[in-house]
């Protein structure tokens, strides 16, 4: 029995005769959780909301769960499982994946193997079986809550009060929900250029590139976040015509290094880019093809050029606006428009919590999501104070050139630090692998950012090259161990893979010295 | 009551044949193989069976002898991407209980009943 349980019979048992302590309780335990429909409601089905809900349904919690898509502008929509499950991380890195094996299966005769010439890719293939698979991993989600005894409602979830929470079918037919406890974990979704004329009406976003029914041929991908390059990379890799307009630099935020060998990448392998250009206008030719005008800063002069898709990837817009939050008192970033949370999670409402990509100052990554939800979850139940650590997270971006990295970039690092009291190590390495297959592999590199003095802390690594992911994420644990850069050299490499290559630094970006890294 | 139809039959070929021969209609398909275990969760697909939508179909398919069943390379497994037996599967469509979770009243009645 909990302590509170135990005061309340205490005091009934004071100032009431006494009763047969079972039928008691009974009554006690009804009334307390009586008060509320549930002890939690999430609104939001995505990568966080799910698993929050799913671990404080195994810790007893009794718990509801609301999912709703909004149609995209074209009227794309998708089943319960969020972002990372229908458009995003799932069907991005299987595509990707479509694009490197069409790379592998031109190298693939260099190593003998007999394929006829031309190699061609069928979009309907490989949308049809990545949707297969989405839709199957929506159904496991299906089942997953229906087993953990959560209560799903497709219902568009919003606040009507600190512990009551609207669900609105498509067709506006409310229904209440009061709770305990509210989680907000409604992640986010594209943005469309606001003073763009033609840009909403012609032009698709990441809402939609997976479930197009037929290839978006020749494209034009706005945008330069990682996002717009993972999408421009797959298309190129499955022969789309992709061009990619950045209006300043490329995947910011990011080591702006790195960023420059993942794009002189993929400019080497047939992505065109268009730097320092804005879009202006979108208009639909009687062809049915879409005509982009643009004005190119760095000539000062207005290009235009007709393409069959335009994908806007221009950043991302949390899904906060129809929460009802200023009704109840959740307060909201105003510049980003994203809910303002603490350390754990909290709103500046009691009993209100938020986090995924809703939460301000969050990475927008699934990882994290999960986890934060599962030790939310916990709290909540009073399992567990452990908060969230969202230090040092390693992240991949899957473009044909994969990157991946953990800790700070070098420009974080010199900034935090300054410039004498770091030390870069790096090395240019060439995959065994592009020996044979003939493939260039000028922006294979690698970086190692460590603190100059003491121990030689690592404060961030970087990698681009092959399984950058699979790469990196050993990596992460070493970086959580406060791993030093004699750790790193003392640890023995395993051979032959571009893995080893972070133990062999040795080259440091203050010598001069060229980077490049010889044979065995 | 909702008004289904039951059809039960032995082997790959005339599953294939029960559900071509019903083409546009919701088909429910249950896999049974002849081992012991099978039997227990039947009475769990049987005591939801009352919820199919009305206008749909129950196939009850013995997919043959252990023997039969163990080989990897026989046609349920191979083409229908069964992985194991019993399953309870929604024709056409991702949704799918696979061994313990025909067990399971509360999941057979979801896939009977939602969407």
């Amino acid at each position: 029995m909990g302590p509170l349980i135990q005061n309340n019979m205490a005091a009934f048992f004071k100032s009431r005769h006494r009763w047969k302590r079972t039928s008691c309780f009974t009554i006690l335990t009804r009334n307390l959780t009586g008060k509320y429909d549930y002890d939690l409601v999430v609104i939001g089905g995505g990568s966080g909301g799910l698993a929050c809900s799913k671990e404080a349904a195994q810790l007893g919690q009794k718990v509801a769960v609301l999912d709703y898509v909004e149609p995209s502008a074209k009227g794309t929509k998708w089943g319960l499982g969020g972002t990372c499950v229908n458009v995003g991380c799932i069907p991005k890195k299987l595509m990707h994946q479509a694009a490197l094996l069409g790379t592998a299966v031109k190298d693939a005769r260099k190593y003998g193997w007999k394929i006829k010439d031309p190699v061609s890719h069928d979009w309907e293939t490989m949308a049809e079986a990545v949707q297969n698979h989405v839709r199957s991993l929506n159904w496991g989600h299906r089942v997953q809550l229906k087993d953990k005894k959560v209560k799903y409602l497709n219902l568009k979830g919003s606040l009507l009060d600190e512990h009551t929470v609207r669900g609105m079918t498509k067709s506006g037919k409310e229904s209440f929900l009061t709770a305990k406890n509210i989680v907000i974990a409604t992640g986010g979704r594209p943005k469309y250029p606001t003073d763009i004329p033609g840009a909403m009406e012609h032009g698709i976003t990441s809402d939609d590139i997976f479930w197009l029914k037929e290839a978006p041929g020749k494209t034009l991908v706005v945008g330069a976040s990682y996002v717009a390059l993972e999408c421009a990379g797959f298309l190129t890799g499955i022969g789309q015509d992709t061009k990619v307009m950045v209006r300043s630099i490329a995947l910011r935020g990011f080591d702006q290094q790195m960023a420059g060998l993942v794009t002189d990448h993929m400019q080497a392998y047939g992505t065109r880019f268009a730097w320092g250009c804005v879009p202006q206008r979108v208009d639909k030719l009687p062809s049915g093809a879409l005509q982009v005008t643009w004005a190119d800063t760095r000539t000062g002069k207005e290009e235009t050029d007709s393409f069959d898709s335009v994908l806007w990837a221009v950043g991302r817009a949390p899904e906060a606006k129809a929460l009802g939050l200023d009704k109840v008192g959740v307060e909201v970033n105003r510049e980003t428009g994203k809910i303002v949370v603490g350390a754990d999670e909290s709103t500046s409402v009691s009993n209100i919590y938020a986090f995924g990509d809703i939460g301000e100052g969050r990475p927008e990554l699934t990882p994290t999501a999960v986890k934060a939800g599962r030790l939310l979850a916990r709290r909540l139940a009073g399992q567990s104070t452990q908060l969230m650590d969202y230090d040092n997270v390693a992240t991949t971006v899957f473009t044909p050139l994969e990157y991946s990295c953990v800790g700070l970039s070098e420009e974080e690092a010199v900034g935090r630090h300054g410039q004498d009291a770091i030390e870069v190590y790096h090395a240019f390495y060439k995959p065994l692998e592009f020996t044979v297959a003939e493939r260039d592999a000028s922006q294979c590199y690698i970086k190692v950012v460590c603190e100059r003095g003491g121990e030689q802390r690592i404060l961030g690594l970087h990698y681009t090259g092959p399984n950058a992911g699979e790469v990196m994420q050993g990596f992460s644990l070493a970086l959580r161990c406060g791993a030093t850069l004699s750790h790193l050299k003392e640890t023995v490499g395993i051979h032959p893979t571009c893995a080893e290559e972070l133990t062999k630094v040795s080259i440091t970006k203050r010598s001069g010295l060229d980077a490049t890294v010889t044979g065995c | 009551m909702s008004l289904y139809e039951e059809v039960k039959v032995h082997g790959y070929a005339e599953f294939c044949k029960a559900v071509s021969d019903r083409k546009g209609k919701d088909i429910f398909a249950y896999f049974s193989g002849n081992v012991i275990k099978m039997t227990t969760s039947e009475p769990t697909v049987r005591g939801e069976i009352s919820h199919l939508p009305e206008g749909s179909v129950f196939i009850y398919c013995q997919v043959g002898q252990r023997d039969y069943w163990k080989n990897p390379n026989n046609d349920f497994k191979k083409t229908l991407k069964l992985s194991g037996v019993p399953t309870l599967l929604r024709y056409g469509t991702p949704q799918k209980l696979v061994e313990e979770e025909c067990f399971k009243a509360n999941l057979v009645r979801m896939m009977f009943t939602e969407d």
